[in-house]
């Protein structure tokens, strides 16, 4: 065999013995890309949870991603990346024990070799020791303990991580509730927003004082989205907005809306179509067609009979709106009077009072619904966290729409009465508080106009905060038959340490008034700053 | 013997070393160390107690080999013109005139035995002729016959009334090798052979031809590059200024070793592959010769002498932490 034969054999051998040191390297890559992978994966996913970020699925997506995704791409560019000839084959002569032969005779050349016999020998030498090379069994694929310690070490700190990490998986879980809920909120304050502005009932001042409190609530939500810090914003803009609502505005509307159902069940009256308008609760609007009667058209008989519905209107203002009752009533006496001058200087005055009521009312109502608005997204928020709120109304479903009175209300910007409400894309789980009964509720939070139903609207139930536990707490609410003495089943003795005759220990009954409690807080009866007081004397009460 | 084989040259060596082997028990180690010198080209410095058989392992080199052979016994009145040679007046058929007489140095196999008993004047005289193979009388320069070989013995224990060698002298020695006691079964070999009627003597097997055709094809042995790199960062690794100096180095070194350490590694490296039946230097070659080819270049300083650090010591550490090439 000649030189070049020699040669040649040598490098196929050389060719054989670099792929499989390809392959080990990319083993041995690999195995330190899953240290890595899960190392990243316990740094990341600790951190994750630690700052309560990731959930369950989260947390295994990305253990199994870095643990995946690292070591294929380890060995792939491993395998892939060049090995420098000679310093594989000096790493060969080492591992074959060959004894610088491969690296030798790579180096020498063809022209030394012909010059010198010793060089041809050496290469014929290297070619038969090197024929003997099995690089499968010379060359083993092994994994080396040292190298895999940090990988089953990482893996065994996932798992407990996975196992004993609960709370903490809880936590993000919670936070991610949070986050969501908060977001929701926001979307609701814009829309809120967005609907105020779009309120031609309302004038600017009104719309300021409204927007003012949410557009802050938005700031601070958007600044501080913690669970803390957002059930406060709410609940403090929530109690912003409904100190804005004024409670003798809604007895008004309810008037108003009761001798509107009366004036508009007389046909062919001349306040028919004011009855009409306010039984829909447009009072603007009734304003405006009360502007337009014109006493001096109207024969006697109709001016009677007008004069008899401005008399019977004012009687049903007179509690609520004593000004306009009384211009209503000297409209009255100027129609039976006679005096059409002055019944429509009397009628235009009752109009432009009961447009101002009109705005008034439709403030009023703005600021009481968002208002509650606020307070359900706290407890939404509250709910998301901690899981105390149950039955609240869905994310698309929020005070006003499920009421029966918004839906359909014609908006005052829209004389004649559109049917159309909002948009109904709201998809909330929670059931509809409200009376309408069937009416899909629309996705806005407080739709325009949307004064007092007729009879489809719900009243809240006033939440009971005492006023004595940590703070202010809100106003009193008496419960039935309060302040009146209990029946009396038994009388102990009153000395401490005594028994007294009760029948049953108190143990058995824990339960039941822990039970209680738990659906009060779910309920959202229970105001968020009290209670940990409640959970605290319940904990404190178990034996 | 016009080409040389390596197998000749292996089963050569292996002559010598069999027919050594049948004077002198044992001393495996400093036979090779000797040989691989002799076939290097360079000179030896034995160094151990007396009665080892330094003199007489030297003595039954030079009856193996074919090689003219002359003992020098260096005491302190030895002079230079008692090795080299001097220039006598001669008187032939009435005419008178100097002529040069030459000194037991014109040989090819010389024995300086107990050389540091010499002054250093009559040690120098051993310079020129060990460096150039050359000797300078009286102006005129005589060359010596190839080939050409000193090898020296010292004693290390009787110091007083000697002369250690200087650092140049000893720089010119290829190998110093170290005579240890030999083991319990090679004592007892020594004194059967030693004691008895017969005495074992070597028969000569090599000729100086011959050792001069191994010695050219010993430097054709191919070295790879990393070898070569990792002889010459064993080298510089020796220097305590240097970065590549191991920890005892830069503690216990005063001087490191001179390129010639080098190149005596280099050669006993190509010399030992070849006595393995191999074609081309590899780390266990170099590795081998360390000792003996670094030893005697180190120069420690106070600290290292004080603290009885040897000089294989620190050539072991080096072996250790000096990286092999790029494998």
């Amino acid at each position: 065999m000649d030189a070049a034969s020699d040669l040649d054999a040598l490098s196929a051998i050389i060719a054989g013995c670099l792929r499989r040191m390809r392959l080990q390297r990319a083993l041995r890559w690999c195995l330190l890309g899953l240290d890595l992978g899960l190392l990243l994966a316990l740094l990341l996913g600790g951190a994750g949870l630690l700052q309560a970020r990731l959930v369950r699925p989260q947390f295994l997506a990305l253990v199994a991603a870095l643990a995946l995704l690292l070591p294929l791409l380890s060995a792939l560019v491993a395998y892939l990346w060049p090995l420098p000839r000679l310093h594989a084959v000096r790493r060969l002569d080492r591992v074959l024990g060959l004894q610088e032969r491969l690296s030798t005779a790579l180096e020498i050349s063809e022209a030394e070799r012909a010059a010198n016999p010793l060089l041809r020998q050496q290469l014929e030498d290297t070619r038969r020791l090197a024929r003997d090379v099995r690089p499968a069994h010379d060359l083993p694929l092994r994994l080396r303990p040292v190298e895999a310690a940090p990988a089953l070490l990482c893996l065994l700190l996932i798992a407990l991580l996975w196992v004993r990490g609960e709370s903490l998986f809880q936590a993000a879980r919670r936070a991610a509730s949070v986050k969501q809920a908060v977001t929701q909120q926001q979307e609701n304050i814009e829309k809120i927003l967005s609907q105020i502005d779009k309120n031609n009932t309302l004038t600017e001042a009104q719309k300021q004082a409204l927007s003012q409190p949410l557009e802050q609530a938005l700031q601070d939500l958007q600044k501080n989205p913690s669970q803390e810090s957002s059930v406060s914003v709410l609940t403090s803009t929530g109690e912003k907005l409904q100190s804005l609502s004024d409670p003798q505005a809604q007895q008004m509307g309810q008037a108003l809306q009761q001798a509107g159902g009366q004036l508009s069940s007389q046909a062919g009256s001349p306040l028919q179509s004011v009855g009409q308008a306010l039984e829909q609760g447009n009072a603007v609007g009734a304003a405006a067609q009360l502007a337009q009667i014109d006493p001096g058209k109207l024969s006697p008989a109709q001016a009677q009979q007008l004069a008899g519905q401005l008399q019977s209107l004012a009687q049903a203002l007179g509690s609520s709106n004593p000004a306009l009752a009384s211009q209503l009533q000297q409209a009255a006496h100027a129609l039976q009077s006679g005096d059409t001058a002055a019944a429509q200087q009397a009628l235009q005055s009752a109009a432009q009072s009961l447009a101002q009521a009109g705005q008034q009312l439709a403030f009023s109502q703005v600021a009481g619904q968002a208002g509650q608005v606020m307070q359900q997204g706290a407890g939404q928020v509250l709910a998301a966290g901690g899981g105390q709120q149950a039955d609240q109304p869905g994310a698309g479903q929020i005070p006003g729409q499920g009421q029966g009175q918004a839906g359909a209300q014609p908006g005052g910007s829209q004389p004649g009465g559109s049917q159309e409400g909002q948009s109904n894309s709201g998809s909330g789980h929670g059931a509809g508080q409200g009376q309408a009964g069937g009416q899909e509720a629309p996705d806005s939070p407080i739709d325009q106009n949307n004064g007092p139903g007729s009879g489809a609207e719900a009243t809240y139930e006033q939440i009971y905060a005492p006023s004595l536990l940590g703070g202010s707490g809100g106003s009193n609410v008496q419960l039935p038959d309060s302040g009146q003495d209990g029946t009396t089943i038994g009388q102990g003795p009153i000395t401490p340490g005594e028994n007294n005759q009760s029948m049953v220990p108190y143990q058995q009954v824990l339960g039941q008034y822990e039970q209680v409690n738990q659906q009060a807080i779910d309920n959202g009866a229970v105001p968020f700053e009290f209670m940990q007081v409640v959970r605290s004397y319940f904990d404190s009460l178990k034996p | 013997m016009s080409e040389l084989t390596v197998e000749q040259f292996r089963l050569g060596a292996a002559r010598v070393e069999e027919e050594v082997g049948k004077v002198i028990v044992g001393q495996v180690d400093v036979v090779r160390h000797v040989l691989v010198s002799i076939l290097a080209g360079g000179h030896v410095l034995l160094e151990g107690v007396p009665g080892l058989g330094k003199t007489m392992l030297i003595r039954t080199l030079g009856q193996a080999l074919d090689l003219k052979f002359s003992r020098i016994q260096f005491t302190p009145d030895l002079m230079p013109a008692d090795i080299l040679g001097t220039e006598i007046l001669s008187d032939e058929g009435g005419r008178r005139e100097f002529r040069f007489r030459s000194g037991p140095i014109f040989a090819n196999l010389v024995l300086a035995d107990e050389i540091n008993r010499a002054t250093p004047k009559t040690q120098s005289a051993l310079l020129e002729a060990m460096q150039e193979g050359s000797v300078t009388v009286a102006q005129k320069t005589y060359r010596l016959d190839e080939p050409f070989f000193v090898l020296a013995t010292q004693n290390p224990l009787e110091m007083e009334g000697t002369y250690p060698l200087p650092e140049a002298q000893v720089d010119r020695f290829f190998f110093k090798v170290n005579v240890d006691m030999p083991q319990v079964a090679d004592m007892v070999e020594i004194l059967d052979r030693t004691t008895g009627k017969s005495v074992p003597s070597a028969g000569c097997v090599i000729s100086g031809a011959e050792i001069m055709q191994m010695r050219d094809l010993a430097r054709g042995v191919p070295v790879a590059s990393h070898v070569r790199e990792y002889i010459a960062e064993l080298v510089l690794a020796t220097h305590p200024e240097q970065e590549e100096a191991t920890p005892l180095v830069k503690k216990y070194v005063r001087y490191g070793v001179s390129p010639r350490g080098g190149q005596a590694l280099m050669l006993g490296a190509k010399v030992t592959a070849l006595l393995e039946g191999r074609y081309n230097v590899a780390f266990d070659d170099v590795h081998a010769v360390a000792p003996a080819a670094l030893r005697h270049r180190l120069i420690l300083n106070f600290d290292g002498l004080a603290e009885g650090i040897r000089p294989d010591d620190v050539i072991a550490e080096l072996v250790e932490h000096v990286p092999q090439g790029n494998a």
